[in-house]
């Protein structure tokens, strides 16, 4: 087996059953590869099975056909690495930030006296180490979901899941939230899977954007994204950019109004 | 509450309880018992049921009906001054019986609610059987339960129980279902055992919900206890109320309507007082 990929998709589909005996497919002949340390964006219309392909990922979901290797290894061996960041932040309101950072350790029963010092760097990375204490009602949005990812991160994983982490966010919010994400994965140096129904938001965070078609999830197409790193602004108004998400929304078949 | 899964979360929201405290500022408004907010609800609750007692009393004066139809609440609390030992020891019957009944209902109701969300299998052979059996009027088993637990305290406390069970299986059930899925893959994920998942997610999202349905079943036990009196009680406020029946007491009876309503308002503030504290983060749900 490849050991070089961080994830390996090898021809993977997903069909649900339906009770009336009719067959769902959802995925069809999934097959992509991401190196360690990449970012990929993933994106496609609603529906497209872009959310059972990171369950599938991720191990909640098994697919019927196919296998998934993250490091060379079948996910269902149990792979410790890996952590999600959903679209909602779902905090636990009777724990303060810190605490529901640490909660993945307390799953795991890896807790440690460092834990919570490494719990609270993480916090300062987001920008809210003054807030370890302070409760998620008492937050915004956008950092009730940079808890949300410091919680991911907690593990120390090597492959971050994460399923339109920004859906829920305003724009502006979203805006600071992809230079917060920027930042953190140039940090911490873990691969990620970044599902996204923003084409420009794809294009600014990835690597590469894998375009996944619907009815049946299918990869329509694999685009390498040529920017340096760090990214900043000024690459969202450049002509190769829109020239990225002109050619990604060709793939897609959206109709915009506006370019 | 005998229910070990409740008092190890319990202890384990209390621990938690005081954010201000962690917070170091008095910005957070806190659940306090008695804040300016809570007086003023508190007074005007006061209000209302003196309100309440003057109505009845003016009605009785206007219309001045024979005692043997209605009295004042002046004649009921007249009543309760010139027998205190008597209302006192009947209402210590009855709070007991209600009380156990509770308990009882409660502990059985937490367990029934777990089982059924835990396990499929069990819920879809017992939930259907569980829904028809409510709909049996508890009064209507009265009997029965005296037929198997004689006419002491047991069976008094049976009824009751069978009263308060039923709302805490429904919102155990449905308060653990509330649970958002992205925590339930959150725990898959991260391979937390089923104990860690119950104590550290299920449970404590579930106890508001839980505390829903024991505040519907507390003033349940205390029906359902003097149900038990009507039909086989020589103690308790039904047997009180029965007596002064066939006697055409109505002061007395009368009288123990009052202290049966305060003793069911006490009991539900009691109990909605405890989810408060145990439940700091629902005051302040957006």
């Amino acid at each position: 087996m490849n050991n070089e990929y961080a994830i390996s998709v090898n021809n993977v589909g997903k069909t649900y059953r339906s009770r009336d005996g009719q067959d769902n497919t959802v995925l069809k002949g999934l097959d992509f590869h991401v190196k360690p340390g990449q970012f990929v964006s993933i994106v496609g219309q609603s529906g497209s099975g872009k959310t059972t392909l990171l369950k599938t990922i991720s191990g909640l979901q098994e697919p019927t056909e196919g296998e998934i290797l993250v490091k060379g290894r079948p996910i269902r061996d149990g792979i410790e690495d890996i952590a999600m960041v959903f679209q909602s932040p779902v905090l636990l309101p009777w724990r303060n930030n810190i605490d529901n950072v640490l909660l993945p350790l307390e799953f795991r029963g890896t807790r440690t006296d460092e834990s919570r010092r490494y719990a609270q760097e993480l916090l300062e990375m987001v920008g809210l180490g003054g807030k370890a204490k302070h409760y998620s009602y008492e937050l915004s949005g956008g950092m009730q979901q940079r808890v949300a990812i410091c919680r991911a991160l907690v593990s120390r994983p090597e492959l971050l899941l994460m399923d339109e982490p920004f859906g829920a966010l305003d724009a502006m919010t979203r805006d600071s939230m992809n230079f917060e994400i920027q930042r953190i994965w140039q940090t911490t140096g873990c691969s990620v899977l970044f599902v996204t129904h923003s084409i420009s938001e794809a294009v600014w965070l990835g690597d590469r954007v894998v375009v996944v078609g619907d009815r049946p999830g299918r990869i329509v197409a694999d685009i390498a994204i040529d920017f340096p790193r760090p990214r900043g602004k000024e690459h969202r108004f450049s002509t190769a950019f829109s020239d990225y998400t002109t050619e990604i929304e060709s793939h897609i078949g959206v109709v915009t109004g506006i370019s | 509450m005998a229910s070990p899964e409740v008092s190890e979360v319990g202890s384990d929201g209390l621990r938690q309880s005081p954010p201000e405290a962690a917070l170091g500022g008095p910005a957070i408004p806190k659940s306090k018992m008695f804040s300016r907010d809570s007086i003023v609800v508190g007074a005007k609750a006061v209000a209302g049921i003196v309100g309440l007692f003057v109505v009845w009393q003016l009605v009785v004066i206007i219309f001045s009906p024979p005692e043997y139809l209605a009295v004042g609440p002046i004649s009921a609390f007249d009543e309760l001054i010139k027998r205190p030992d008597y209302f006192a020891s009947n209402t210590w019957v009855t709070l007991q019986e209600a009380l156990a009944g509770f308990a009882l209902g409660t502990a059985l109701g937490i367990l029934c609610g777990a089982v059924l969300h835990y396990s499929p299998t069990v819920r879809s052979f017992l939930y259907p059987a569980l829904i028809a059996i409510d709909t049996i009027p508890k009064v209507a088993l009265a009997p029965l339960f005296i037929v198997w637990f004689g006419f002491g305290f047991e069976s008094k406390a049976f009824v009751a129980m069978a009263i308060a069970f039923f709302p805490l299986v429904i919102n155990t059930y449905d308060g653990l279902s509330s649970v958002p899925h992205e925590l339930q893959e959150l725990a898959r994920i991260n391979k937390a055992s089923p104990w860690k998942k119950m104590t550290k997610i299920d449970f404590i999202y579930a106890i508001p919900s839980i505390f829903s349905g024991a505040k519907i079943s507390i003033s349940l036990a205390v029906g359902g206890a003097v149900v038990g009196e009507f039909i086989a009680g020589s103690k308790g406020l039904g047997y009180v109320i029965l007596l002064a029946n066939s006697q055409v007491d109505l002061p007395s009876m009368f009288a123990a309507f009052i202290v049966l309503a305060a003793i069911a308002l006490a009991l539900f503030f009691i109990v909605d007082f405890a989810g408060r504290k145990l439940v700091p983060w629902k005051n302040h749900a957006k």
